[in-house]
Protein backbone atom coordinates (compact mmCIF):
# COMPACT_ATOMS: atom_id res chain seq x y z
CA UNK A 1 0.00 0.00 0.00
CA UNK A 2 2.34 2.92 -1.13
CA UNK A 3 2.11 6.12 0.25
CA UNK A 4 2.47 8.17 -3.07
CA UNK A 5 3.37 12.13 -2.90
CA UNK A 6 2.92 13.85 -6.68
CA UNK A 7 5.02 17.31 -7.44
CA UNK A 8 2.91 18.99 -9.38
CA UNK A 9 3.52 22.58 -11.11
CA UNK A 10 0.57 25.69 -12.16
CA UNK A 11 2.43 27.02 -14.61
CA UNK A 12 0.61 29.47 -17.31
CA UNK A 13 -1.04 28.27 -20.66
CA UNK A 14 1.42 28.72 -23.25
CA UNK A 15 -1.20 29.03 -25.56
CA UNK A 16 -2.42 32.04 -24.11
CA UNK A 17 0.81 33.77 -23.91
CA UNK A 18 1.36 36.15 -27.06
CA UNK A 19 4.62 37.88 -28.34
CA UNK A 20 4.12 41.48 -28.89
CA UNK A 21 5.45 42.59 -32.50
CA UNK A 22 6.80 45.54 -31.56
CA UNK A 23 9.93 44.30 -29.66
CA UNK A 24 9.41 40.41 -29.01
CA UNK A 25 8.61 40.18 -25.37
CA UNK A 26 5.63 38.09 -24.17
CA UNK A 27 2.39 39.42 -23.19
CA UNK A 28 1.13 37.12 -20.42
CA UNK A 29 -1.95 39.22 -19.44
CA UNK A 30 -4.59 37.34 -20.69
CA UNK A 31 -2.89 33.71 -19.80
CA UNK A 32 -4.64 31.75 -17.50
CA UNK A 33 -3.50 28.99 -15.34
CA UNK A 34 -3.17 25.01 -15.95
CA UNK A 35 -1.85 22.27 -14.15
CA UNK A 36 1.49 21.75 -16.09
CA UNK A 37 0.66 18.89 -19.28
CA UNK A 38 2.82 16.19 -18.18
CA UNK A 39 1.73 16.72 -14.32
CA UNK A 40 -2.12 15.41 -14.85
CA UNK A 41 0.10 12.44 -15.79
CA UNK A 42 1.29 11.86 -12.90
CA UNK A 43 -1.12 12.63 -10.97
CA UNK A 44 -3.55 10.48 -12.88
CA UNK A 45 -0.67 7.48 -12.52
CA UNK A 46 -0.64 8.01 -9.13
CA UNK A 47 -4.30 7.61 -8.68
CA UNK A 48 -4.54 4.52 -10.23
CA UNK A 49 -1.90 2.95 -8.21
CA UNK A 50 -3.66 3.84 -5.48
CA UNK A 51 -6.70 2.70 -6.86
CA UNK A 52 -5.44 -0.76 -7.33
CA UNK A 53 -3.15 -1.31 -4.57
CA UNK A 54 -4.43 0.99 -1.67
CA UNK A 55 -2.36 3.29 -0.05
CA UNK A 56 -2.62 7.07 -0.07
CA UNK A 57 -1.84 9.96 -2.44
CA UNK A 58 -0.94 13.74 -1.81
CA UNK A 59 0.35 16.35 -4.04
CA UNK A 60 2.80 18.95 -3.42
CA UNK A 61 3.28 22.26 -4.95
CA UNK A 62 5.68 25.40 -4.79
CA UNK A 63 4.52 28.78 -6.93
CA UNK A 64 3.86 32.36 -6.41
CA UNK A 65 0.19 33.04 -4.72
CA UNK A 66 -1.54 31.99 -7.88
CA UNK A 67 -0.86 28.20 -6.77
CA UNK A 68 -4.41 28.70 -4.72
CA UNK A 69 -5.84 28.50 -7.80
CA UNK A 70 -4.79 25.36 -8.37
CA UNK A 71 -5.73 23.04 -5.04
CA UNK A 72 -9.35 22.49 -6.54
CA UNK A 73 -8.50 21.17 -9.61
CA UNK A 74 -5.28 18.86 -8.21
CA UNK A 75 -8.16 17.37 -5.27
CA UNK A 76 -10.57 16.52 -8.37
CA UNK A 77 -7.97 14.09 -10.21
CA UNK A 78 -8.09 11.91 -7.26
CA UNK A 79 -5.79 13.35 -4.58
CA UNK A 80 -6.33 13.11 -0.99
CA UNK A 81 -4.87 16.15 0.06
CA UNK A 82 -2.70 18.78 -1.31
CA UNK A 83 0.37 20.62 0.28
CA UNK A 84 0.88 24.05 -1.18
CA UNK A 85 4.26 26.13 -0.62
CA UNK A 86 3.03 30.12 -2.18
CA UNK A 87 6.06 32.20 -1.95
CA UNK A 88 7.30 35.28 -4.25
CA UNK A 89 10.78 33.48 -4.80
CA UNK A 90 9.15 30.82 -7.40
CA UNK A 91 8.45 33.42 -9.89
CA UNK A 92 12.55 33.57 -10.16
CA UNK A 93 13.27 29.74 -8.76
CA UNK A 94 15.51 27.53 -11.00
CA UNK A 95 15.19 23.77 -10.75
CA UNK A 96 18.00 23.98 -7.84
CA UNK A 97 16.04 26.08 -5.96
CA UNK A 98 12.75 24.41 -6.51
CA UNK A 99 13.93 20.96 -5.78
CA UNK A 100 15.78 22.37 -2.59
CA UNK A 101 12.25 24.20 -1.45
CA UNK A 102 10.42 20.57 -2.64
CA UNK A 103 13.22 18.37 -0.77
CA UNK A 104 12.36 19.88 2.35
CA UNK A 105 8.65 19.83 2.13
CA UNK A 106 8.60 16.41 1.61
CA UNK A 107 11.50 15.67 4.90
CA UNK A 108 8.55 17.63 6.38
CA UNK A 109 5.79 16.03 5.35
CA UNK A 110 7.06 12.85 4.07
CA UNK A 111 7.89 10.08 4.03
CA UNK A 112 6.56 8.56 0.75
CA UNK A 113 7.74 5.19 -1.30
CA UNK A 114 6.76 6.57 -4.66
CA UNK A 115 7.31 10.71 -5.35
CA UNK A 116 5.97 11.37 -8.89
CA UNK A 117 7.04 13.85 -11.25
CA UNK A 118 5.90 14.48 -15.02
CA UNK A 119 8.58 14.20 -17.34
CA UNK A 120 9.40 17.85 -17.60
CA UNK A 121 7.33 21.14 -16.65
CA UNK A 122 5.69 22.80 -19.79
CA UNK A 123 7.59 26.36 -19.28
CA UNK A 124 10.63 25.46 -18.48
CA UNK A 125 10.93 21.84 -19.23
CA UNK A 126 14.14 21.97 -17.05
CA UNK A 127 13.47 17.94 -16.60
CA UNK A 128 15.59 18.18 -13.57
CA UNK A 129 13.29 17.80 -10.50
CA UNK A 130 12.85 14.28 -9.97
CA UNK A 131 16.67 13.30 -10.56
CA UNK A 132 17.62 16.48 -8.26
CA UNK A 133 14.84 15.67 -5.84
CA UNK A 134 16.45 11.86 -5.84
CA UNK A 135 20.20 13.38 -5.13
CA UNK A 136 18.87 15.00 -2.41
CA UNK A 137 16.74 13.05 -0.62
CA UNK A 138 19.54 10.36 -1.10
CA UNK A 139 16.63 7.85 -2.86
CA UNK A 140 16.83 6.38 -6.13
CA UNK A 141 15.33 7.74 -9.30
CA UNK A 142 13.48 6.29 -12.10
CA UNK A 143 12.90 8.59 -15.27
CA UNK A 144 11.01 8.71 -18.52
CA UNK A 145 8.53 6.05 -17.64
CA UNK A 146 5.74 4.47 -20.01
CA UNK A 147 5.06 1.97 -17.58
CA UNK A 148 4.87 1.86 -13.95
CA UNK A 149 3.55 -1.13 -11.19
CA UNK A 150 4.04 -1.60 -7.61
CA UNK A 151 4.18 -4.74 -5.62
CA UNK A 152 5.10 -4.65 -1.89
CA UNK A 153 7.86 -2.30 -1.45
CA UNK A 154 9.02 -3.43 -5.42
CA UNK A 155 8.41 -0.68 -7.71
CA UNK A 156 8.56 -1.92 -11.45
CA UNK A 157 9.07 0.32 -14.32
CA UNK A 158 9.50 0.90 -18.34
CA UNK A 159 11.76 3.74 -19.37
CA UNK A 160 11.31 4.51 -23.06
CA UNK A 161 14.36 6.06 -24.29
CA UNK A 162 15.22 7.43 -27.36
CA UNK A 163 17.19 4.09 -28.34
CA UNK A 164 14.35 1.62 -27.05
CA UNK A 165 13.12 0.46 -23.81
CA UNK A 166 14.41 -0.84 -20.54
CA UNK A 167 12.81 -2.60 -17.45
CA UNK A 168 14.05 -1.49 -14.29
CA UNK A 169 13.10 -2.18 -10.68
CA UNK A 170 13.93 -0.96 -7.83
CA UNK A 171 12.22 -0.94 -3.79
CA UNK A 172 10.84 2.18 -2.43
CA UNK A 173 11.11 4.75 -1.81
CA UNK A 174 11.51 6.37 -4.78
CA UNK A 175 11.72 8.98 -7.60
CA UNK A 176 9.72 8.91 -10.29
CA UNK A 177 9.59 10.84 -13.78
CA UNK A 178 6.86 9.65 -15.97
CA UNK A 179 6.28 9.96 -19.38
CA UNK A 180 2.03 11.39 -21.20
CA UNK A 181 1.98 8.21 -22.92
CA UNK A 182 1.97 6.29 -19.18
CA UNK A 183 -1.72 6.79 -18.86
CA UNK A 184 -4.58 9.08 -20.30
CA UNK A 185 -5.11 11.50 -17.43
CA UNK A 186 -9.38 11.58 -16.57
CA UNK A 187 -11.54 14.67 -16.76
CA UNK A 188 -12.97 15.19 -13.44
CA UNK A 189 -16.62 14.13 -13.22
CA UNK A 190 -19.12 16.57 -11.41
CA UNK A 191 -18.79 14.54 -8.12
CA UNK A 192 -15.33 14.28 -8.07
CA UNK A 193 -15.10 18.64 -8.50
CA UNK A 194 -17.85 18.77 -5.90
CA UNK A 195 -15.42 16.73 -3.64
CA UNK A 196 -12.12 18.16 -4.03
CA UNK A 197 -13.87 21.10 -2.01
CA UNK A 198 -14.14 18.54 1.17
CA UNK A 199 -10.93 17.52 0.61
CA UNK A 200 -7.70 19.33 3.12
CA UNK A 201 -5.39 21.78 1.62
CA UNK A 202 -2.59 22.28 3.88
CA UNK A 203 -0.20 25.61 3.43
CA UNK A 204 3.32 25.06 4.22
CA UNK A 205 5.26 28.35 5.27
CA UNK A 206 8.90 28.23 3.11
CA UNK A 207 9.99 29.94 6.32
CA UNK A 208 9.14 26.77 8.16
CA UNK A 209 11.15 24.75 6.43
CA UNK A 210 14.69 25.48 7.29
CA UNK A 211 16.17 26.32 4.45
CA UNK A 212 19.20 28.52 4.20
CA UNK A 213 18.76 31.80 2.56
CA UNK A 214 21.47 30.50 -0.52
CA UNK A 215 19.76 27.67 -1.29
CA UNK A 216 16.96 30.00 -2.19
CA UNK A 217 18.96 31.79 -4.61
CA UNK A 218 18.62 30.77 -8.07
CA UNK A 219 22.05 29.69 -9.43
CA UNK A 220 20.48 30.21 -12.91
CA UNK A 221 18.65 33.49 -14.00
CA UNK A 222 16.82 34.18 -17.12
CA UNK A 223 17.26 37.53 -19.13
CA UNK A 224 16.64 38.40 -22.71
CA UNK A 225 13.51 36.37 -22.88
CA UNK A 226 12.45 37.08 -26.55
CA UNK A 227 9.59 35.77 -28.46
CA UNK A 228 10.42 33.91 -31.04
CA UNK A 229 8.81 34.84 -34.86
CA UNK A 230 9.12 33.22 -37.90
CA UNK A 231 9.05 34.63 -41.10
CA UNK A 232 7.04 32.82 -43.75
CA UNK A 233 5.27 33.61 -46.84
CA UNK A 234 1.94 32.68 -45.57
CA UNK A 235 0.31 31.38 -49.05
CA UNK A 236 -2.23 29.56 -48.52
CA UNK A 237 -4.73 28.14 -51.02
CA UNK A 238 -8.27 27.68 -49.86
CA UNK A 239 -10.62 27.61 -53.07
CA UNK A 240 -13.45 25.16 -53.01
CA UNK A 241 -12.03 23.20 -55.82
CA UNK A 242 -9.48 21.09 -54.03
CA UNK A 243 -7.37 20.51 -57.67
CA UNK A 244 -6.96 24.02 -58.47
CA UNK A 245 -5.53 24.86 -54.78
CA UNK A 246 -2.84 21.37 -55.68
CA UNK A 247 -2.30 23.09 -59.01
CA UNK A 248 -1.16 26.18 -57.52
CA UNK A 249 0.98 24.51 -54.56
CA UNK A 250 2.63 22.53 -56.98
CA UNK A 251 3.81 25.79 -58.82
CA UNK A 252 4.53 26.98 -55.33
CA UNK A 253 6.89 24.34 -54.96
CA UNK A 254 8.36 24.42 -58.65
CA UNK A 255 9.20 28.15 -57.84
CA UNK A 256 11.35 27.33 -54.77
CA UNK A 257 13.32 24.69 -56.78
CA UNK A 258 11.73 21.59 -54.53
CA UNK A 259 10.14 19.57 -57.42
CA UNK B 1 43.26 23.64 -10.92
CA UNK B 2 39.85 23.54 -12.13
CA UNK B 3 38.82 21.87 -15.24
CA UNK B 4 35.82 21.25 -17.90
CA UNK B 5 34.41 17.71 -17.50
CA UNK B 6 32.43 16.43 -20.78
CA UNK B 7 30.06 13.36 -20.33
CA UNK B 8 27.65 11.63 -22.70
CA UNK B 9 27.20 7.81 -23.10
CA UNK B 10 26.50 7.98 -26.63
CA UNK B 11 29.98 8.35 -28.38
CA UNK B 12 28.64 10.50 -31.49
CA UNK B 13 27.34 12.93 -29.37
CA UNK B 14 29.93 13.10 -27.06
CA UNK B 15 32.42 13.66 -29.63
CA UNK B 16 30.55 16.69 -30.80
CA UNK B 17 30.91 17.95 -26.94
CA UNK B 18 34.51 18.28 -27.52
CA UNK B 19 33.43 21.45 -29.41
CA UNK B 20 31.80 23.78 -27.23
CA UNK B 21 34.61 21.76 -24.57
CA UNK B 22 37.33 23.26 -26.86
CA UNK B 23 36.08 27.22 -27.23
CA UNK B 24 35.69 26.99 -23.42
CA UNK B 25 38.92 25.54 -22.68
CA UNK B 26 40.17 28.90 -25.07
CA UNK B 27 38.41 31.31 -22.56
CA UNK B 28 38.47 30.15 -19.25
CA UNK B 29 42.05 28.26 -19.91
CA UNK B 30 41.19 25.06 -17.79
CA UNK B 31 41.64 21.59 -19.56
CA UNK B 32 39.21 19.28 -20.79
CA UNK B 33 38.27 15.81 -19.03
CA UNK B 34 36.14 13.77 -21.01
CA UNK B 35 34.56 10.51 -18.93
CA UNK B 36 33.70 7.60 -20.82
CA UNK B 37 31.68 4.12 -20.53
CA UNK B 38 33.67 2.56 -22.90
CA UNK B 39 37.69 2.10 -23.68
CA UNK B 40 36.94 3.25 -27.58
CA UNK B 41 35.07 6.58 -26.41
CA UNK B 42 37.71 7.32 -24.14
CA UNK B 43 40.39 7.02 -26.52
CA UNK B 44 38.30 8.81 -29.39
CA UNK B 45 37.69 11.59 -27.00
CA UNK B 46 41.35 12.26 -26.26
CA UNK B 47 42.43 11.94 -29.82
CA UNK B 48 39.86 14.91 -30.22
CA UNK B 49 41.65 17.18 -28.00
CA UNK B 50 40.46 15.93 -24.77
CA UNK B 51 43.62 16.20 -22.24
CA UNK B 52 42.43 13.84 -20.01
CA UNK B 53 40.15 10.86 -21.08
CA UNK B 54 38.60 8.43 -18.09
CA UNK B 55 37.67 5.27 -19.00
CA UNK B 56 34.38 4.65 -16.12
CA UNK B 57 34.86 0.62 -15.78
CA UNK B 58 31.95 -0.62 -14.17
CA UNK B 59 30.02 -4.32 -13.91
CA UNK B 60 26.74 -2.55 -13.91
CA UNK B 61 25.12 -1.99 -16.88
CA UNK B 62 22.32 0.69 -16.32
CA UNK B 63 23.84 3.69 -17.30
CA UNK B 64 21.75 6.06 -15.22
CA UNK B 65 23.82 4.68 -12.20
CA UNK B 66 26.89 5.99 -13.14
CA UNK B 67 25.94 9.59 -11.98
CA UNK B 68 27.56 9.40 -8.86
CA UNK B 69 30.66 7.60 -9.82
CA UNK B 70 30.33 11.20 -12.08
CA UNK B 71 29.63 13.38 -9.91
CA UNK B 72 33.20 11.94 -7.86
CA UNK B 73 34.82 12.74 -11.22
CA UNK B 74 33.77 16.16 -11.36
CA UNK B 75 34.35 16.66 -7.72
CA UNK B 76 37.81 15.22 -8.39
CA UNK B 77 38.77 17.49 -11.38
CA UNK B 78 36.68 20.55 -9.08
CA UNK B 79 35.22 21.22 -12.52
CA UNK B 80 34.16 24.55 -13.25
CA UNK B 81 31.72 23.39 -15.92
CA UNK B 82 30.22 20.09 -16.61
CA UNK B 83 29.25 19.61 -20.31
CA UNK B 84 26.88 16.69 -20.70
CA UNK B 85 25.07 14.70 -24.11
CA UNK B 86 21.46 15.54 -23.21
CA UNK B 87 19.71 12.09 -24.27
CA UNK B 88 17.02 10.86 -21.84
CA UNK B 89 19.50 9.40 -19.25
CA UNK B 90 22.35 12.09 -19.45
CA UNK B 91 19.56 15.00 -18.60
CA UNK B 92 18.77 12.13 -16.14
CA UNK B 93 22.67 11.97 -15.06
CA UNK B 94 23.04 16.23 -15.38
CA UNK B 95 20.20 16.96 -12.91
CA UNK B 96 21.76 14.44 -10.62
CA UNK B 97 25.31 15.99 -10.74
CA UNK B 98 24.08 19.17 -10.79
CA UNK B 99 21.75 18.75 -7.54
CA UNK B 100 25.40 17.29 -5.56
CA UNK B 101 27.61 19.81 -6.80
CA UNK B 102 24.87 22.31 -5.25
CA UNK B 103 24.97 23.94 -8.76
CA UNK B 104 22.64 25.78 -11.44
CA UNK B 105 22.20 24.10 -14.66
CA UNK B 106 20.71 24.99 -18.11
CA UNK B 107 19.15 22.44 -20.47
CA UNK B 108 19.25 21.60 -23.74
CA UNK B 109 21.58 24.86 -24.60
CA UNK B 110 21.99 25.89 -28.31
CA UNK B 111 25.22 28.40 -27.83
CA UNK B 112 28.01 28.38 -24.84
CA UNK B 113 29.93 31.50 -23.54
CA UNK B 114 31.80 32.10 -20.45
CA UNK B 115 31.16 35.81 -19.35
CA UNK B 116 31.71 37.15 -15.86
CA UNK B 117 32.58 33.91 -13.86
CA UNK B 118 29.19 33.17 -15.28
CA UNK B 119 28.09 30.13 -17.97
CA UNK B 120 25.83 31.64 -20.61
CA UNK B 121 23.69 29.55 -22.79
CA UNK B 122 20.88 30.37 -25.07
CA UNK B 123 17.99 27.87 -24.81
CA UNK B 124 13.89 27.95 -25.35
CA UNK B 125 11.40 28.68 -22.94
CA UNK B 126 7.46 27.43 -22.77
CA UNK B 127 7.99 24.51 -25.29
CA UNK B 128 9.99 26.79 -27.96
CA UNK B 129 7.40 30.11 -27.97
CA UNK B 130 10.04 32.42 -26.59
CA UNK B 131 13.91 31.72 -26.55
CA UNK B 132 16.22 33.40 -23.65
CA UNK B 133 19.69 34.08 -22.70
CA UNK B 134 20.13 31.99 -19.37
CA UNK B 135 23.46 32.88 -17.04
CA UNK B 136 24.74 29.80 -14.72
CA UNK B 137 26.67 30.55 -12.17
CA UNK B 138 30.34 28.47 -12.21
CA UNK B 139 30.31 25.96 -11.64
CA UNK B 140 27.80 24.83 -13.81
CA UNK B 141 26.13 22.04 -15.50
CA UNK B 142 24.54 22.17 -19.50
CA UNK B 143 23.11 19.44 -21.01
CA UNK B 144 23.19 19.72 -25.19
CA UNK B 145 21.03 17.68 -27.93
CA UNK B 146 22.66 15.88 -30.58
CA UNK B 147 23.61 17.59 -33.27
CA UNK B 148 23.72 21.22 -31.84
CA UNK B 149 27.54 21.03 -32.48
CA UNK B 150 29.79 19.33 -35.12
CA UNK B 151 32.22 17.24 -33.76
CA UNK B 152 35.80 18.76 -34.16
CA UNK B 153 38.55 17.50 -35.98
CA UNK B 154 41.48 15.45 -34.54
CA UNK B 155 43.99 17.27 -32.11
CA UNK B 156 47.44 18.04 -33.30
CA UNK B 157 48.51 16.41 -29.37
CA UNK B 158 45.98 13.22 -27.82
CA UNK B 159 45.49 13.56 -24.94
CA UNK B 160 46.28 10.81 -21.59
CA UNK B 161 43.77 7.98 -21.31
CA UNK B 162 43.18 6.60 -17.75
CA UNK B 163 40.85 3.38 -16.57
CA UNK B 164 39.03 3.55 -13.87
CA UNK B 165 36.29 0.99 -12.07
CA UNK B 166 33.49 2.60 -10.69
CA UNK B 167 30.86 1.40 -8.27
CA UNK B 168 27.00 1.96 -9.94
CA UNK B 169 24.43 2.38 -8.34
CA UNK B 170 23.08 -1.26 -7.11
CA UNK B 171 20.11 -0.47 -5.64
CA UNK B 172 18.04 -0.53 -9.08
CA UNK B 173 18.16 -3.63 -10.84
CA UNK B 174 18.17 -3.43 -14.85
CA UNK B 175 16.01 -6.11 -16.43
CA UNK B 176 15.21 -6.92 -20.33
CA UNK B 177 16.53 -3.60 -22.83
CA UNK B 178 14.48 -3.67 -25.95
CA UNK B 179 16.11 -1.69 -28.67
CA UNK B 180 13.37 0.31 -30.93
CA UNK B 181 13.92 -1.30 -34.88
CA UNK B 182 13.96 0.91 -37.25
CA UNK B 183 17.04 3.10 -35.91
CA UNK B 184 18.17 3.20 -39.26
CA UNK B 185 16.35 6.46 -40.47
CA UNK B 186 17.51 9.67 -39.27
CA UNK B 187 14.83 12.46 -40.17
CA UNK B 188 17.55 14.74 -39.05
CA UNK B 189 19.71 14.36 -42.25
CA UNK B 190 16.66 13.91 -44.83
CA UNK B 191 16.18 16.87 -47.20
CA UNK B 192 12.46 16.57 -47.80
CA UNK B 193 9.75 15.35 -44.72
CA UNK B 194 6.01 14.70 -44.86
CA UNK B 195 4.99 14.68 -41.51
CA UNK B 196 1.78 13.46 -40.03
CA UNK B 197 -0.31 14.23 -37.14
CA UNK B 198 -3.90 13.52 -35.32
CA UNK B 199 -5.85 14.36 -38.48
CA UNK B 200 -5.02 10.99 -40.03
CA UNK B 201 -7.56 8.86 -38.47
CA UNK B 202 -5.79 5.94 -38.25
CA UNK B 203 -2.77 3.66 -38.85
CA UNK B 204 -3.07 2.30 -42.93
CA UNK B 205 -4.30 5.99 -43.94
CA UNK B 206 -0.34 6.87 -43.07
CA UNK B 207 -0.24 4.95 -46.97
CA UNK B 208 -1.43 8.26 -48.35
CA UNK B 209 1.64 9.99 -46.49
CA UNK B 210 4.01 7.67 -47.55
CA UNK B 211 2.92 7.32 -51.42
CA UNK B 212 3.70 11.35 -51.49
CA UNK B 213 6.67 11.10 -50.12
CA UNK B 214 7.88 8.60 -52.04
CA UNK B 215 7.15 11.12 -54.98
CA UNK B 216 8.66 13.63 -53.19
CA UNK B 217 12.03 11.37 -52.34
CA UNK B 218 11.01 12.61 -48.53
CA UNK B 219 11.03 10.63 -45.13
CA UNK B 220 8.05 10.41 -43.03
CA UNK B 221 8.16 12.44 -40.05
CA UNK B 222 5.56 12.85 -37.18
CA UNK B 223 3.94 14.77 -34.00
CA UNK B 224 4.13 13.50 -30.47
CA UNK B 225 0.88 11.83 -30.73
CA UNK B 226 1.46 9.85 -33.54
CA UNK B 227 4.71 8.66 -32.12
CA UNK B 228 4.19 7.90 -28.36
CA UNK B 229 0.41 7.68 -27.94
CA UNK B 230 -0.81 5.73 -31.26
CA UNK B 231 2.46 3.93 -31.90
CA UNK B 232 1.85 4.34 -35.39
CA UNK B 233 5.60 5.56 -36.30
CA UNK B 234 8.76 5.19 -33.96
CA UNK B 235 9.54 7.81 -31.62
CA UNK B 236 12.69 8.06 -33.55
CA UNK B 237 10.38 10.10 -36.37
CA UNK B 238 8.55 12.81 -34.52
CA UNK B 239 9.74 16.55 -34.36
CA UNK B 240 9.70 18.90 -31.67
CA UNK B 241 10.92 20.12 -28.23
CA UNK B 242 11.18 16.46 -26.46
CA UNK B 243 11.31 14.89 -30.22
CA UNK B 244 13.87 15.52 -33.03
CA UNK B 245 15.43 18.76 -34.99
CA UNK B 246 15.10 18.91 -38.65
CA UNK B 247 16.00 21.85 -40.87
CA UNK B 248 15.20 20.13 -44.51
CA UNK B 249 14.36 22.14 -47.47
CA UNK B 250 10.95 21.07 -47.21
CA UNK B 251 8.84 20.29 -43.81
CA UNK B 252 5.41 18.96 -45.62
CA UNK B 253 2.97 19.01 -42.20
CA UNK B 254 -0.71 17.13 -42.84
CA UNK B 255 -3.35 16.95 -40.43
CA UNK B 256 -1.03 18.40 -38.05
CA UNK B 257 -2.20 21.66 -35.87
CA UNK B 258 1.11 23.39 -35.65
CA UNK B 259 1.27 23.79 -31.67
CA UNK B 260 4.48 25.93 -30.55
CA UNK B 261 6.10 22.63 -28.78
CA UNK B 262 6.23 20.47 -32.59
CA UNK B 263 7.37 23.69 -34.34
CA UNK B 264 10.45 24.63 -32.41
CA UNK B 265 11.62 21.18 -33.82
CA UNK B 266 11.14 22.13 -37.41
CA UNK B 267 10.65 25.65 -37.88
CA UNK B 268 14.52 26.24 -39.43
CA UNK B 269 13.13 23.77 -42.28
CA UNK B 270 13.84 26.31 -45.89
CA UNK B 271 9.77 26.05 -47.17
CA UNK B 272 7.12 24.98 -44.26
CA UNK B 273 3.65 23.42 -46.30
CA UNK B 274 0.43 22.89 -44.67
CA UNK B 275 -2.39 20.98 -45.66
CA UNK B 276 -4.92 21.26 -42.85
CA UNK B 277 -8.72 21.56 -42.82
CA UNK B 278 -9.01 24.11 -40.04
CA UNK B 279 -8.10 27.55 -41.33
CA UNK B 280 -7.22 28.85 -38.37
CA UNK B 281 -5.04 26.36 -37.04
CA UNK B 282 -1.53 27.48 -36.34
CA UNK B 283 0.20 25.66 -38.71
CA UNK B 284 -1.18 28.37 -41.48
CA UNK B 285 0.82 31.41 -40.07
CA UNK B 286 4.11 29.00 -39.17
CA UNK B 287 3.81 27.78 -43.52
CA UNK B 288 5.01 29.60 -46.46
CA UNK B 289 1.99 27.64 -48.46
CA UNK B 290 -0.93 25.78 -47.59
CA UNK B 291 -4.16 24.13 -48.86
CA UNK B 292 -7.33 24.44 -46.36
CA UNK B 293 -8.30 21.26 -47.19
CA UNK B 294 -9.09 17.69 -46.58
CA UNK B 295 -5.97 15.55 -46.40
CA UNK B 296 -7.98 12.42 -47.52
CA UNK B 297 -8.95 14.41 -50.64
CA UNK B 298 -5.78 16.73 -51.44
CA UNK B 299 -2.80 14.24 -50.66
CA UNK B 300 -4.42 11.35 -54.04
CA UNK B 301 -4.60 14.77 -55.83
CA UNK B 302 -0.90 15.73 -55.04
CA UNK B 303 0.57 12.44 -55.39
CA UNK B 304 -0.93 12.51 -58.69
CA UNK B 305 -0.29 16.17 -60.04
CA UNK B 306 4.10 15.62 -58.79
CA UNK B 307 4.09 12.12 -60.37
CA UNK B 308 3.26 13.94 -63.43
C1 LIG C 1 5.82 19.77 -22.56
C2 LIG C 1 5.26 19.30 -23.87
C3 LIG C 1 6.12 18.81 -24.83
C4 LIG C 1 5.63 18.40 -26.07
N1 LIG C 1 6.51 17.98 -27.01
C5 LIG C 1 6.07 17.71 -28.25
C6 LIG C 1 6.97 17.36 -29.30
O1 LIG C 1 8.18 17.27 -29.10
N2 LIG C 1 6.48 17.12 -30.53
C7 LIG C 1 5.14 17.21 -30.81
O2 LIG C 1 4.76 16.99 -31.96
N3 LIG C 1 4.25 17.53 -29.84
C8 LIG C 1 4.68 17.77 -28.58
N4 LIG C 1 3.79 18.10 -27.61
C9 LIG C 1 2.34 18.04 -27.94
C10 LIG C 1 1.87 19.31 -28.68
O3 LIG C 1 1.53 20.29 -27.73
C11 LIG C 1 0.63 19.03 -29.51
O4 LIG C 1 -0.36 18.50 -28.69
C12 LIG C 1 0.88 18.06 -30.65
O5 LIG C 1 2.00 18.45 -31.41
C13 LIG C 1 -0.33 18.03 -31.55
O6 LIG C 1 -0.25 16.92 -32.42
P1 LIG C 1 -1.07 16.87 -33.76
O7 LIG C 1 -0.79 18.12 -34.54
O8 LIG C 1 -0.76 15.58 -34.36
O9 LIG C 1 -2.59 16.80 -33.28
P2 LIG C 1 -3.71 17.91 -33.19
O10 LIG C 1 -3.25 19.09 -32.44
O11 LIG C 1 -4.91 17.19 -32.72
O12 LIG C 1 -3.93 18.38 -34.69
C14 LIG C 1 -4.57 17.64 -35.68
C15 LIG C 1 -4.81 18.58 -36.84
O13 LIG C 1 -5.30 17.85 -37.94
C16 LIG C 1 -6.28 18.63 -38.60
N5 LIG C 1 -7.16 17.69 -39.32
C17 LIG C 1 -8.10 16.87 -38.82
N6 LIG C 1 -8.65 16.14 -39.80
C18 LIG C 1 -8.05 16.51 -40.95
C19 LIG C 1 -8.19 16.12 -42.31
N7 LIG C 1 -9.08 15.18 -42.68
N8 LIG C 1 -7.41 16.71 -43.22
C20 LIG C 1 -6.50 17.67 -42.87
N9 LIG C 1 -6.33 18.08 -41.61
C21 LIG C 1 -7.09 17.50 -40.66
C22 LIG C 1 -6.98 19.39 -37.50
O14 LIG C 1 -7.55 20.58 -38.01
C23 LIG C 1 -5.82 19.69 -36.54
O15 LIG C 1 -5.24 20.95 -36.81
C24 LIG C 1 4.24 18.48 -26.35
C25 LIG C 1 3.38 18.93 -25.37
C26 LIG C 1 3.87 19.35 -24.15
C27 LIG C 1 2.93 19.87 -23.13
N1 LIG D 1 7.31 24.41 -8.62
C1 LIG D 1 7.04 23.10 -8.62
N2 LIG D 1 6.20 22.56 -7.70
C2 LIG D 1 5.96 21.23 -7.69
N3 LIG D 1 6.47 20.37 -8.60
C3 LIG D 1 7.29 20.85 -9.54
C4 LIG D 1 7.63 22.24 -9.61
N4 LIG D 1 8.47 22.42 -10.66
C5 LIG D 1 8.65 21.21 -11.22
N5 LIG D 1 7.94 20.26 -10.56
C6 LIG D 1 7.86 18.81 -10.88
O1 LIG D 1 9.03 18.44 -11.59
C7 LIG D 1 8.69 18.03 -12.91
C8 LIG D 1 9.76 18.44 -13.88
O2 LIG D 1 9.90 19.83 -13.92
P1 LIG D 1 11.15 20.54 -14.61
O3 LIG D 1 12.37 19.99 -13.97
O4 LIG D 1 10.94 22.00 -14.37
O5 LIG D 1 11.04 20.20 -16.07
C9 LIG D 1 7.32 18.62 -13.17
O6 LIG D 1 6.64 17.87 -14.16
C10 LIG D 1 6.69 18.52 -11.79
O7 LIG D 1 6.26 17.19 -11.53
Amino acid sequence: MPKCLVCYKWTLDEQDIKIKPEDLSLDASRAKGKISDFDRNAIEEAALLVEKNGGAVDALTYGTATVKQSLKDVLSRGPAKVYWIADASAESADAAVTANVLAAAIRKIGPYDLILCGEGSSDLFNQQTAARLSALLGIPCLTFLQKLSVEGAVVSATRKLEDGTEEVSVTAPVVVSVLSEINKPRIPTLKQVLGASKKPNEEIKLADLGLKPEDLVPKATRSSVKGFVMQRKNVIFKESSAADNVAKLKAGLASEGLI
Amino acid sequence: MPGIIIFSEDSMLAAQLMTPALELKQSLNQPITALALSEADAKALAALGADHAVFLQSAGKWVDGCAEAIFAQVNKAAASIVLIGGTLRGKTIAAYVAARMNAGMTTDAKTLKVENGKLLATRVLYAGLALCEEAVVLPAVATIRSRTFLAPPAAATPGTVESVTVETDARVTLGAVSPTGDTGVDITTAGKLVAVGRGFRKKEDLKLAEELAAVLKAELACTRGIAEDEHWLPIARYVGISGQTVKPDLYLAVGLSGQVQHMVGCRESKVIVAVNTDERAPIFEAADYGIVGDLYEVLPLLTAALRK
